[in-house]
């Protein structure tokens, strides 16, 4: 398996492990009314994304011991292909989800529902990303 | 639009040149081992630029690695 579908793989679990469970707690259970109802939503937000930078770091520096002289390999021209579809694909997931987050949403949601849903679409659009990373080198293997 | 389908005959270049590895002919075109697997495998189809240097690696004309197979049309 190539390095670069290898650290696509990871970045997609650590987003699994990390927003799944952030994005099933937030979209299951209210907001209680508490006084600073923020603090407890940017505390979750921040060990999830501690969380994730975590997984990502010790991922990356296990996949380089396993293979540092391809590690260092410049992209070539097949990789560089990859690279820009999955950067396309990703960017329309975005726009689409930003034009939902930023035209619709305003006129029936406020505060975190706002947020959360902006996350949702870069976290979405990320997974396209290597999503489209992973499944090019499976088909191209 | 005409429609076909290219395919190489990298591999028997390969044999003919000594058993050349995939990772040798990468190495000396520029690209991963993996990309020449992925051309030699017809699931990848190289550059224009990447292709005259895989020729040009087994000393061939380009014809001699590509071919391109037109569909017969109805």
């Amino acid at each position: 398996m190539p390095y670069r579908e290898k650290t696509a793989w990871l970045s997609l679990l650590a987003m699994l492990v990390t927003f799944g469970p952030y994005f099933t707690l937030v979209a299951t259970r209210a907001l209680p009314s508490e006084p600073m109802p923020n603090l407890r939503q940017l505390s979750l937000f921040a060990v999830t994304a501690i969380v994730q930078l975590f997984i990502l770091g010790i991922g990356h520096l296990y996949l380089r011991r396993g293979s540092t002289q391809e590690a260092r390999v410049p992209l070539d021209e097949r990789d560089q292909a990859i690279m820009r579809r999955s950067v396309s694909s990703a960017y329309y997931v975005l726009i689409g989800g930003m034009i939902l987050v930023g035209c619709v949403m305003p006129f029936n949601s406020s505060g975190w529902s706002i947020i959360n849903a902006a996350l949702f679409m870069i976290i979405a659009a990320e997974f396209v990303h290597y999503g489209v990373i992973v499944f090019s080198y499976r088909r191209q293997a | 639009m005409i429609k076909g389908s290219i395919s190489n005959r990298i591999r028997i270049l390969r044999f003919h040149s000594g058993e050349m590895s995939q990772a040798e002919l990468g190495e000396r075109i520029g690209v991963t081992r993996q990309t020449i697997a992925a051309i030699e495998a017809g699931k990848y189809s190289p550059s224009l630029e990447a292709a005259f240097r895989i020729a040009h690696a087994f000393n061939v004309p380009l014809s001699e690695v590509f071919q391109w197979d037109v569909e017969a049309s109805h």
